[in-house]
């Protein structure tokens, strides 16, 4: 929770102060998107594999030209799995018999730039890239004694979508597209924490 | 009429990223929240021992120290206890015919710093059942194996199997503690749950059968 009001600083603090910044030629564009995430390799393998519907991602976009536009984005997913009791063997002499609940929530914060190929047309497609920190808060129970574990790890990520302008020639519009986020995450025998996501928001601009 | 729309959505962001987590304690029933520990001397073949004898009242164990109590918890924690000794084959008789396997059920209710270490436990635990109970006095207790430490919030059973037999031949004058399960949890201060709990110490402990 404390980690969720910090953030929500974060984001209040960074709308604002690019609220301030008027003086520019070319507006700030603010997106606002739905996020659904889809766990995939190691993470749905070894401890999520249900899918998200409990995310979104905000992000603040300058645009260089028609065809390019980079900013920062923020996103918050939060993942939850409840396993069927089980017996794990905790040691040579050791058996725990326990429901298993992971509870991992992500914050990326992220340099992101995307480019639209097609300035023309009606619908823009358009590719993106970024990369940052992922704030990563991973809570394992055992029956109801959990711990805790707050870890800053590394995000890498790659998305197609399209947007359909509000009219022509506008940054502001709606927003369809997918993502992949590879998340490196080594700790305790686990690999990643990488999922492919799919949004749905709108972008404004912001004088 | 743009800032204030660019405010509205913040205020959306901010109760969406407060209002996404599921909490998995929210998501858990009574059963769902207990968790059942068993440790064991792997060196040991427990299909040698074939009777064994209980002790007729718990020890309530409350920061280090220690009281017997018998009340209808207790007594039904008990009978589970022989019931699935019996289940696996040993054979109940009184501590005075020199039984192979002597059986302890604690209530171990909190401790001072909310982490409970078995280490500490086991620390006391001449002072919880002193070894002249199961007639052997002037001994000491050991466990040969290790235990993790887990952190309680909230009380907890536990059954101690004690090694009589090899206690009798011992230089050492040593009772080994050759076998321990713990079940925490909500709700398992309860006589209707008693058996079922114990029963799940016995079936995540297959082992524990005479030949």
């Amino acid at each position: 929770m404390k980690n969720n009001i910090i953030a929500s600083c974060f984001i209040i603090v960074s709308i604002l102060f690019a609220q301030s910044s008027t003086a520019q030629k070319n507006p700030l564009t603010l997106e606002l998107n739905y996020n659904y995430s889809m766990p995939v390799s190691g993470f749905k393998s070894d401890l999520v594999s249900n899918n998200s519907p409990r995310g979104f991602k905000g992000s603040l976009m300058y645009p260089f030209s028609n065809k390019l536009a980079a900013g920062v984005e923020i996103g918050f997913q939060d993942y939850y799995q409840k396993y069927p009791r089980d017996i794990y063997h905790t040691g040579p002499n050791q058996d725990i018999s326990a429901v298993i609940s992971n509870s991992i929530q992500t914050t990326p914060l992220m340099l992101k730039a995307k480019y639209y190929p097609l300035t023309n047309s009606f619908v823009k497609p358009y590719i993106s890239a970024g990369a940052g920190g992922n704030l990563i808060n991973f809570k394992q129970y055992f029956g109801e004694f959990g711990n805790t574990r707050t870890n800053i790890g590394f995000v890498g990520q790659a998305g197609v979508g399209i947007m359909i302008p509000f009219k022509k020639m506008s940054t502001s519009g709606f927003y369809l597209g997918g993502t992949y986020d590879y998340a490196p995450y080594k700790k305790d025998g686990y690999k990643d924490l990488s999922s492919v996501n799919l949004q749905a928001g709108i972008s404004f601009e912001i004088r | 009429m743009k800032k204030l729309l660019t405010n509205g959505w913040l205020i959306c962001l901010a109760v969406l990223y407060i209002g996404c987590n599921k909490d998995p304690l929210n998501n858990l029933n009574a059963d769902e929240s207990r968790i059942y520990i068993t440790d064991r001397d792997s060196t040991v073949n427990f299909s040698s021992f074939k009777t064994y004898s209980i002790s007729d009242s718990v020890a309530i164990i409350d920061n280090g120290k220690s009281t017997r109590q018998l009340n209808d918890v207790d007594l039904a924690y008990i009978n589970a206890v022989k019931k699935y000794m019996n289940q696996a084959g040993y054979r109940l008789v009184l501590k005075n015919d020199n039984p192979d396997l002597g059986v302890n059920v604690n209530h171990i209710i909190s401790t001072s710093t909310g982490v409970i270490s078995y280490g500490n436990y086991w620390g006391d635990y001449g002072g919880y059942y002193d070894p002249y109970y199961w007639g052997y006095p002037g001994y000491g207790y050991y466990i040969p194996y290790a235990y993790s430490v887990y952190s309680v919030k909230e009380g907890a059973i536990s059954v101690d199997m004690l090694d009589l037999k090899s206690a009798s031949k011992s230089d050492n004058k040593k009772i080994d503690v050759i076998w321990t399960g713990l079940i925490r949890g909500s709700g398992i201060f309860n006589t209707s749950v008693a058996d079922k709990q114990v029963e799940s110490l016995f079936d995540q402990s297959s082992y524990l059968k005479k030949n």
